[in-house]
């Protein structure tokens, strides 16, 4: 029988992993366990109808909600909504792109602010670049002047709208648009072929009405029963105007998670948006065609 | 027999069109390939060659009833009536390419004057309206005033509409395979070639074999379609020439798309080979040009060159995607670049043919008013 090895005296780490054990626990033991929980503070709850607090120190959506609310005591036309989108701060995820298809219940096929996905350069230097793109809001807009029965045209504060009770659907705008901000809806839900099957929480019969029920772009309802509008229609971003005129962001810009899509008016001087439209790293695209975009990009 | 066969292809035509009628107007346009990205597709391209036939044979009618050129006396009727039929068949096509047809009134009684559709619209329809009485007043056998005035508003119409309809995608300033300033000017070419071919196969293949100035109208049609053909080649050469070496990229890739893409054997088979090489050919043999078979035949080659010339005007400027990475980044029904047509847009274009032949002959074999002067003729 070989001889049992000597028991090793007890080292250094060991020693210290022993202290450390019986540390904590003294210390888990003398604590109050409610304040353990509430370690992280929080803000305190806003009353009913209380804004959330200003200032130049304020969370950026913060501001801007003040920028849209100081903006919508102006008279419409003195108004300038623009965006503006940090490419540099944006991650693609996507995020708005769903929000606005929410927001606005888009169907399959419609999209009013997809993310560009770019792959720039090659192994080793090789990156990404993501760039969302809502409609222009152009000053000119290419879109406006082909419709037939001036369906679409730009309102009192310069945003492109599309009167879908109007709109006969020639397609004609979306072959104008050189930045392809225009979708048609073909009067598709996104429940249409999946299973039904009973047990489930929402069946898709539950799922298809609730794809079907009115919408509220440009303030109104839009019931997309019976092939009603917005099916057969051109469709587009509208900068959500229907949140705007209450004093909401737009909803691609409440959702951006890095702080990327910037909105307001850009007539006011201490608005957010100002600050950046002048900046000399900012683009807008094909500005060859004279079309004036709306939205800007930081890069 | 050649009537009947006509008869037996019109009618298998609207057969096979029932269903993309019933599809589009009893189901929507879930069926159609084109969409938001290739947003106008085969009926719009159909539309700009039946409207390219219609104001093309009234071009021709002016011969007879506005020019007074004796070898045409006669022919003016069919080419009326050949007008009438085929407008409204460009009519269907881009009426059903709405998504709202329903609303059409609202064109005439809420229009945006400065939208080229707009203006095309009423011009359409007071087109139509001068086809009416010119035809009302060779009905009634005037040639005084009143037909020439008549004749000479529809010639107007006949040539602004053709360079209206190029001018419907050369205003988009934003498609570069579009927007050059000769395509609108090239269309009235198109649409007299056009009618110049409808005329080959009405007097070939359907007007009187035993008429003593057949051989000799076919014989002129013939040079005509010749010498169209020789200028429609030459549209394409400058167009196509300046655009590849001005290297602009957006217009190269279009032509590209025309010349080598996966539609490329329609264009170098069907629109140069059988639509353009073929009947300059055959057109040339002054014993077959005079034959109203083979004329007749030539025409409805020409014909099928320029269907699919107003397809490889239509599609490849669409299928440029205006922003990199657009098409990638989200996906959907017709959010597709790449187009071909459904069988329910092939459907719905087989019954418009259809019924446009039908009408045609019909036309010509029960209206008295053609028995009438078939007689006076004979």
């Amino acid at each position: 029988m070989p001889p049992t090895p000597p028991k090793a005296p007890i080292d250094r780490r060991g020693f210290l992993k022993a202290t450390g054990a019986a540390a904590a626990f003294l210390a888990a033991l003398a604590a109050d366990p409610e304040k353990t929980l509430q370690a992280i503070p929080t803000a305190e709850p806003l009353q009913a109808g209380e804004v959330p607090g200003d200032g130049p120190n304020a969370d950026v959506l913060i501001r801007m909600q003040g920028d849209v609310r100081r903006a919508l005591k102006k008279a419409p036309a003195d108004r300038r909504w623009v965006m503006v989108i940090d490419l540099r701060k944006c991650v693609g995820c996507h995020a708005c792109t769903i929000a606005c298809v929410a927001e606005n219940k888009l169907p399959p096929g419609v999209v009013y602010r997809p993310v560009l996905e770019e792959e720039l350069g090659t192994y080793p230097t090789v990156t990404r670049r993501f760039m969302p793109r809502p409609c222009m809001q152009c000053d000119n807009p290419p879109c406006t002047p082909v419709c037939p029965v001036n369906a679409t045209y730009k309102n009192e504060e310069g945003v492109t709208v599309v009167d879908y009770d109007q709109c006969i659907g020639c397609r004609a705008c979306l072959t104008a648009c050189p930045y392809g901000a225009r979708t048609s809806d073909f009067g598709y839900t996104y429940t249409e072929g999946t299973p039904v099957a009973d047990g489930l929480i929402v069946g898709q019969a539950a799922a298809d009405d609730y794809e079907r029920a009115a919408n509220y772009e440009y303030g109104r309802a839009w019931d997309r029963h019976e092939h009603g509008s917005p099916i057969g229609n051109a469709r587009k971003c509208h900068f959500c105007l229907h949140r705007v005129k209450n004093g909401m962001l737009p909803e691609c810009v409440t959702t951006c998670i890095g702080r990327a899509t910037l909105f307001g008016d850009a007539n006011d001087p201490e608005g957010v948006v100002a600050q950046f439209i002048h900046q000399p790293n900012v683009i807008r695209l094909k500005e060859e065609l004279g079309t004036e975009p709306r939205v800007y990009y930081i890069v | 027999m050649l009537k009947r066969s006509l008869y037996l292809l019109g009618a298998l035509a609207v057969l096979a069109g029932v269903y993309g009628f019933y599809s589009r107007l009893f189901i929507g346009e879930r069926d159609v390939n084109y969409g938001s990205y290739v947003t106008w597709g085969l009926w719009v391209a159909m539309y700009l060659f039946f409207a390219g036939v219609a104001t093309g044979a009234y071009m021709l009618a002016t011969l007879d009833y506005l020019f007074d050129v004796p070898l045409f006396k006669g022919t003016g009727k069919y080419a009326l009536w050949g007008a009438l039929v085929t407008m409204p068949a460009a009519l269907i096509t881009i009426g059903f390419d709405l998504g709202h047809m329903e609303r059409i009134w609202k064109v005439y009684l809420q229009p945006n004057f400065l939208s080229l559709l707009a203006q095309m619209v009423w011009g359409y329809t007071l087109f139509l309206a001068a086809t009416l009485v010119s035809l009302w007043l060779a009905v009634r056998g005037r040639r005084d005033w009143a037909m020439k005035a008549a004749m000479s508003v529809g010639l107007f119409l006949a040539v602004f509409l053709s360079g209206g309809v190029g001018a419907l995608l050369g205003i988009n300033a934003n498609r570069a395979y579009w927007h050059v300033g000769l395509l609108p000017a090239q269309f009235p070419v198109f649409s007299l070639a056009s009618g110049t071919a409808l005329m080959l196969i009405l007097i070939g293949w359907i007007g009187r074999a035993d008429d003593p100035r057949r051989p000799q109208q076919l014989a002129v049609l013939a040079i005509m379609s010749v010498v169209l053909a020789l200028v429609k080649v030459y549209f394409l050469w400058a167009d196509f020439s300046q655009s590849l070496y001005s290297g602009l990229p957006d217009n190269v890739r279009a032509v590209n798309l025309v010349l080598f893409g996966p539609y490329g054997w329609a264009f170098w088979g069907l629109q140069i080979v059988l639509g353009t090489a073929v009947p300059i050919v055959v057109l040339l043999q002054p014993k077959l040009a005079r034959d109203g078979f083979w004329a007749g035949l030539m025409g409805v080659l020409i014909l099928i060159g320029f269907g699919v010339a107003r397809a490889n005007i239509v599609f490849p400027a669409l299928a440029i995607p205006e922003l990199e990475g657009l098409v990638t980044a989200f996906s959907g029904p017709h959010l597709n670049i790449e187009y071909a047509p459904s069988l329910m847009e092939w459907s719905v274009v087989a019954g418009v043919v259809g019924l446009a032949t039908l009408a045609y002959l019909l036309g010509t074999d029960r209206l008295p008013f053609f028995a009438v002067k078939t007689e006076v003729t004979k």
